[in-house]
């Protein structure tokens, strides 16, 4: 199989799930993603899982949607979006899922209504560690089979740790694991075992007081049988996301802390053999290195006073800013390394403006649809005087 | 209310924004003033690096306080160690904590069920906050807790009132009244908010102060990390931004980001009548900005009163 490339992702693609630390723009490259994708005539779906929910804020649609919702036609005519691509986003409401689950798994009508009226279960988000991971995992899984879309695409949740997202199945099936839940469900088996469970229930019962240790176990009574489809779906999921047509997308900043994380999500993706299409370097300068510095040459020969003093303190902010441009261009070379043969490295410039509304957007999908070189690293010059001259020549 | 006549400041805002530079800051700034300093971070249930041990140099923190700093003690809060400060302090000792504890089955739940993971987060942090050295003082006068991503802090400050919904009586809801006692009072604890001069980040610090008042933990204000300097006369940004039309050159991105920056700026002072610290832009290798001059900056503020 050839390299992965961009292009391809966003053409070929079923589902995409970006991955990386937090604040470093996963939001935006989802969506900017998305745009392109819907430009080249696909129908996609972008799900974020981020509580502050920013892709509704950025792509203007209402917040705790049951369902997805399109862009209108006329703001998706306005950013270049033509029938049949369609863009739609819907943001992950964990709790609505679960009730979903149980609302199908379940067949005894009684049994339902206990658990949903259960306290434990009202807050199951906060009780169950990976549900939230877990649930975006089933939403992916059924409006990937619905049909209705030719590419999802998944913002992970960010966090320090942004691999929980991978092993959330594991995650939650820990918890629900049938040994804890022998705890509070007392089973016919041997006696030692039933002595100790009666006294973790004596603790439990002086730590949390008779009435929420009964709470609870009437909890996992009823959450047993969706235990069991959580963990027997576990399997189906993983082979879903090594299937064919899943890619792992890895965002990253320029930021060293931001790097490592990717580069150890790189390779705990390697282990456990998900397709891993490459990096996307965000916010980076690395565009704009082979700009001219700030140089009397770049004004006209009877220019003002103010625009000469303001061109020399534009000197102050532009060292500063080349420095971090060729930083940034040695990262891109170092991830093109690291996925060479095997995936692509692309970099997306750090906006001026905020990647805040549809226009910016859509600037950052131009850069991921374009077949255009991006950044490339000029070869070292001998001496930075006439380096700046040439440049500026270059510029003119 | 100063800064530094509080006994815990939760140091939050989404990641990516430089909220462990400037906990760290803090905690210098602090320890500079005199103060016995703690600094904190939440340990993952699964391990991982430390991210202000990185700052000091080391790979792990403890759960047992250690110096890192003059004046400055670090560690880790770790789940478990509350889980078990809190069974000791409920169950005198002998043979049934021992076998509780030990049993491989509740100790998963315990690492596995969110909001009991925050509870041993909020027991470990009382027990600090009560820890007393010989003479009988405070032995950690300023507590600073590094607070992971946005939803996880809203999760441990509304975790009181969720627990004492479910369990109204028993010595859990006395340790979630206990906890309340420091972190409600806005003469005992405050929050601050770490963003950026950008659009997005203050939109989201302004939904987190918002997050932070439904539960009841009271804000002490709003950190503007990286906020740009502007050399420029007015004059001169016009001329500028003319010229950047027709040439571009290095240093534009810095110039737009300066005027993006005053409207974001703006715009949070308007929302918020909390005291707004703004903390200059300064770039170390990396990308990253050396907490140790952000204190010199900070060192004004935490002593004033807001």
């Amino acid at each position: 199989m050839s390299a992965m490339t961009l292009t391809r992702l966003i053409h070929e693609k079923r589902v995409v799930v970006c991955c990386g630390a937090g604040g470093v723009g996963k939001t935006t490259v989802s969506a900017s993603l998305a745009l392109a994708a819907a430009r080249a005539g696909r129908r996609v779906l972008v799900i974020t899982i981020d509580p502050s929910r920013r892709l509704a804020e950025a792509l203007g649609v209402d917040r705790d949607l049951a369902e997805p919702v399109a862009l209108a036609p006329e703001r998706a005519r306005a950013v270049g979006i033509e029938e049949p691509g369609r863009l739609s986003t819907w943001t992950l409401d964990p709790k609505r899922i679960s009730d979903r689950v149980v609302k199908r798994l379940s067949r005894d009508p009684a049994k339902i209504r206990a658990l949903l009226e259960n306290r434990v279960y009202k807050n199951i988000t906060a009780m169950i560690a990976g549900m939230q991971e877990y649930t975006a995992v089933e939403a992916l899984h059924e409006f990937v089979t619905s049909g209705k879309y030719d590419l999802v695409i998944l913002d992970t949740p960010p966090s320090r740790n942004a691999l929980r997202f991978l092993d959330s199945p594991t995650r939650a099936a820990t918890f629900l694991d049938r040994r804890i839940l022998r705890l509070f469900v007392p089973g016919e088996e041997n006696r030692i075992r039933q002595a100790a469970s009666r006294i973790i229930e004596k603790v439990l019962d002086i730590a949390l007081g008779e009435g929420a240790r009964k709470e609870l176990q009437e909890f996992f009574q009823l959450f047993e049988g969706i235990l069991l489809h959580l963990n027997r779906n576990q399997g189906e999921m993983k082979k879903f996301f090594s299937g064919d047509g899943v890619s792992f997308l890895l965002v990253t900043s320029p930021a060293r802390a931001a790097v490592e994380e990717a580069f150890y999500f790189e390779q705990k993706a390697r282990e456990l053999e998900l397709p891993l299409a490459g990096f996307v370097l965000n916010r980076s300068l690395a565009w704009a290195s082979n700009r001219p510095m700030p140089h009397r040459s770049l004004l006209d020969e009877d220019a003002s006073e103010v625009e000469v003093s303001a061109l020399r303190k534009m000197r102050g902010l532009a060292k500063p800013e080349k420095d971090r441009g060729m930083r940034h261009l040695e990262l891109l070379e170092e991830l093109r390394r690291r996925s060479q043969g095997k995936g692509f490295a692309w970099v997306l410039p750090e906006l001026a403006a905020e990647a805040s509304d549809l226009e910016a957007l859509s600037q950052l999908a131009e850069h991921l649809s374009e077949e255009r070189p991006q950044p490339k690293r000029k070869p070292p010059r001998k001496r930075r005087s006439k380096s700046a001259v040439a440049s500026v020549k270059k510029a003119s | 209310m100063s800064f530094l006549d509080r006994r815990i400041h939760l140091v939050t805002g989404k990641g990516g924004v430089g909220r462990t530079t400037v906990a760290v800051a803090l905690a210098h700034a602090a320890a500079r003033a005199g103060r016995r300093v703690l600094l904190a971070e939440i340990g993952d249930p699964e391990g991982g690096y430390s991210a202000i041990g990185r700052k000091f140099g080391r790979e792990h923190l403890t759960p047992e306080p250690e110096p890192l700093a003059e004046g400055i003690m670090g560690c880790q809060l770790c789940a478990i160690r509350g889980h078990e400060l809190f069974v000791r302090s409920v169950i005198p000792a002998g043979p049934l904590i021992k076998a509780a504890l030990a049993s491989k089955p509740l100790r998963r739940f315990l690492v596995a069920a969110p909001s009991l993971h925050e509870m041993g987060v909020l027991y470990h942090i009382l027990s600090l906050l009560k820890a007393k050295d010989r003479q009988g003082r405070p032995r950690h006068e300023v507590f600073i807790v590094d607070m992971p991503a946005t939803g996880h802090t809203l999760a441990l400050t509304s975790l009181p009132a969720i627990i004492l919904d479910l369990l109204p009586v028993g010595p859990m809801a006395r340790a979630m009244r206990e906890g309340q006692s420091y972190l409600n009072d806005p003469t005992k604890a405050a929050a601050w908010v770490v963003t950026l001069p950008e659009q997005l980040p203050v939109s989201e610090a302004l939904e987190l102060l918002d997050g932070l008042r439904s539960t009841e933990m009271p804000a002490g204000g709003v950190i503007l990390n990286r906020v740009p300097e502007d050399p420029f006369t007015e004059e001169e940004r016009d001329a500028l931004a003319l010229l950047l039309d027709e040439k571009p050159m290095h240093g534009e991105v810095a110039f737009r980001r300066i005027g993006s920056a005053q409207i974001s700026t703006a715009h949070l002072k308007q929302r918020t009548s909390l005291p707004v610290w703004e903390l200059p832009e300064i770039f170390g290798p990396g990308d990253e900005e050396p907490a140790f001059s952000l204190a010199d900056i900070l060192a004004p503020l935490i002593a004033g009163t807001s």
